[in-house]
């Protein structure tokens, strides 16, 4: 019984669709219209669960530690089960499959999705627009910036769970016993990064695949790299501040200050345990991952604030952070909603979330920063988070993502990967990946112009 | 939507994608020979009168085909990446400043991963086909005086042929095929990108840039390569055959 009700559910809603947008052209570029998102959806809103039914939503996630605050959500919601299903993070393969089952129409009702993830569901129509559930009532509880990044238009798609001010962990130890400050500034950097090169050691390497984080640093520079005009997406990836931030670190691959070897992967992992490597530029999640890889080095680690383009500036970028979703075919948006409202603003959830180290929490409300000093020993009893609340406080809310992210990183490592091969400067990678991604957009049906 | 050729044209233009193409076939204008001539030497050594414990050999020569790709490129992947792989330590200990992951290295550190995954696997084949030969032959050769390598060369080797075809074309779809090593050291590594091989591309296609029908054209436009490849390999040895027959 409920089976067909369903199918003739997700018929009829895929129907209504494609005569309201015409098209898979149109739903695409349609998206970015200021107020889209309200024309459809028309007349065939899902009825949600009558009184005392008793439901299940299903939530695709990876965040280790989840399914503790949902038991404790389950077992406060008798009505309204959540059962997590664990996705497979590595590589994107949890968008791969969320993608997939949206076209095969039988995606889950909430889903874990990073923040630059988010728009690219947006062209298959994926996730349910949730304004008119009354999710802009919540949106004083959430920080900003973070809140921004899933509205479209006048859509909000996805409510903020964490996110990754970004922030300098260095080797204290190392700094000192060589007499190195720690760099406030991009150019004290390259000096420590010189003078540190001259000790045998390395101060970071730049990781020609990892194209999030370079994003940061474009953002920190004040890069705006997409945006939106009407119904038109604006690429600017080869803009001005994205130069400076390319030929800064052209600058320190070129004079071999600073290795190219991929981050976070055994080779890196060894050189953070030995001190071959005297520095990360890493973001707030980063602390979990430097104790759990490098146990030994207990104590010697201290947090700084991202160094500056200017002296005395205040401006951070954020790495990682994600949002729970809800999907567009969802049978109870109201429950999925309140589910995924209580997830990331409940004390007790922000606690257990925190306690897994799932980042910086995206509500403003229901923790204290020294509940995130999880691991305060590992960095000689500094208190490490209000580095990262400082830098969340100065994250550049204007930044978007676009539609394609994936395919971004997949660009910028590729041409990363060329150039550093073949010695050729970090601009030729801009510009390449700027008209790359003009086309990737265009193919997606998108209307598309260089900002 | 119909979109005719678009896509296929779309593919051939993406450098990555040729270039991807390019690299696979060096790689087996280079490795297929190598393991081929690797594994009939094993084959012939294990074959000869002389040889002894050969039931153990064989097997321990087998024994990578049994790793899986991804398993084996793993455990590869350690010996290769500086820091924590003792071959590294030890090459840098001689002086020399090997990078195994590097640019120019990377892409014959996989075709080492995929020479000790297969050798005895055709090995395996090449034996097969020794062991039918007719024993009267050898024993011809003997009494005509024929050394163990004359022997080899004029007897085993010619009647193997028909094996030495067949691991020559499952090694050429195999190598256009390659898919697991790269993609399981391209973290490791800072000079593989996402085209670094057709089928990479295809899967990047599909499964990161959400582009199905482009990674689609990508992996028709790949078998019509081994299509081609393999049959005029087949083609090409069987002219060959005829002529050497005549002849």
């Amino acid at each position: 019984m409920s089976d067909t009700a369903r199918n003739r559910n997700t018929w009829t809603h895929g129907t209504s669709r494609r005569a309201v947008l015409g098209g898979a052209a149109a739903a695409a570029a349609g998206f970015a219209l200021a107020g889209c998102g309200s024309d459809d959806d028309g007349g065939d809103e899902p009825k949600g669960r009558k009184k005392g039914e008793k439901i299940t939503l299903t939530f695709w996630s990876w965040v280790p530690g989840i399914d503790k605050p949902v038991a404790l959500w389950n077992s406060k919601n008798p009505e309204v089960r959540v059962k997590v299903e664990k996705v497979s993070a590595v590589d994107g393969a949890q968008y791969a499959k969320m993608h997939a089952a949206i076209k095969a129409g039988n995606p889950p009702d909430l889903g874990q999705i990073e923040y630059p993830v988010v728009p690219s569901f947006l062209i298959d129509n994926g996730l349910l627009d949730l304004t008119k559930y009354g999710v802009a009532d919540h949106k004083d509880k959430f920080i900003g910036w973070q809140w921004q990044q899933s509205v479209f238009g006048k859509a909000v798609y996805a409510v903020p769970q964490a996110s990754g001010p970004m922030g300098l962990f260095i080797r204290q130890d190392l700094f000192e016993k060589w007499g190195i400050e720690p760099p406030t500034t991009w150019d004290e950097y390259e000096a420590a990064a010189t003078a540190i090169r001259k000790k045998g050691a390395w101060i970071e390497t730049f990781s020609a695949t990892n194209g999030n984080r370079f994003a940061g640093l474009a953002w920190q520079a004040g890069a705006r790299w997409f945006g939106t005009e009407g119904d038109t997406w604006t690429v600017s990836i080869d803009d001005e501040p994205t130069r400076k931030v390319a030929d800064y670190w052209y600058g320190l691959v070129r004079r071999k200050l600073i290795k190219t070897i991929p981050d976070r992967q055994n080779a890196w992992y060894k050189d953070v345990q030995t001190g071959d490597m005297a520095s990360w530029l890493g973001a707030s999640w980063g602390d979990a991952l430097l104790v759990g890889n490098a146990p030994k080095t207990a104590g010697k680690w201290r947090v700084v604030p991202m160094p500056q383009w200017k002296k005395g500036d205040a401006a951070y970028a954020n790495w990682g952070g994600s949002t729970t979703a809800v999907f567009a075919k969802t049978k109870y948006p109201k429950d999925a909603l309140a589910f995924a409202i209580w997830l990331n603003t409940d004390p007790e959830s922000i606690k257990l979330l925190i306690e897994n180290g799932y980042g910086t929490p995206g509500a403003k409300q229901g923790y204290t920063t020294s509940q995130l000093d999880v691991h305060k020993d590992f960095f000689g009893g500094q208190e490490y988070s209000k580095v990262f609340d400082e830098a969340s406080k100065g994250v550049d809310t204007s930044w978007k993502w676009g539609p394609a992210t994936d395919t971004l990183y997949q660009r910028l490592g590729d041409a990363f990967t060329a150039a550093i091969g073949n010695g050729s400067d970090f601009r030729s990678v801009l510009k390449k990946v700027q008209s790359q991604t003009i086309t990737d957009l265009k193919e997606k049906g998108l209307q598309v112009k260089a900002g | 939507m119909w979109a005719g050729l678009s896509n296929y044209a779309h593919a051939l233009e993406d450098d990555r994608f040729t270039a991807g193409f390019g690299r696979v076939l060096l790689f087996g204008a280079v490795q297929i020979p190598v393991m081929i001539a690797f594994a009939t030497a094993l084959a012939l050594l294990l074959d000869a009168a002389s040889a002894r414990w050969v039931g153990f050999f064989r097997t321990a020569f087998f024994l990578p085909y049994g790793v899986p790709g991804v398993i084996a490129s793993i455990l590869w992947g350690f010996l290769y990446v500086p820091g924590i792989s003792p071959l590294v330590e030890m090459a840098h200990s001689v002086g020399w400043n090997v990078d195994f992951l590097g640019r120019g290295a990377v892409l014959w550190s996989i075709a080492n991963i995929v020479t000790w995954q297969f050798t005895g696997y055709n090995m395996l084949v090449l034996i097969a086909q020794l062991k039918a030969v007719p024993g009267e032959l050898y024993e011809a050769a003997r009494i005509d005086g024929a050394s163990a390598w004359q022997v080899a060369r004029h007897i085993k080797l010619p009647l193997i042929r028909p094996a030495l075809v067949l691991t020559t074309v499952f090694s050429l779809i195999g190598t256009l095929q390659l898919f697991a090593e790269p993609k399981v050291l391209k973290p490791l590594s800072n000079s593989i990108d996402s085209g670094y091989t057709p089928n990479l591309a295809a899967y990047n296609e599909a499964f990161t840039s959400n582009n199905q029908h482009i990674a689609a054209a990508e992996a028709v436009l790949l078998a019509l390569v081994a299509c081609v490849l393999s049959f005029g390999f087949l083609r090409l040895v069987g002219q060959r055959g005829k002529d050497g027959e005549s002849g």
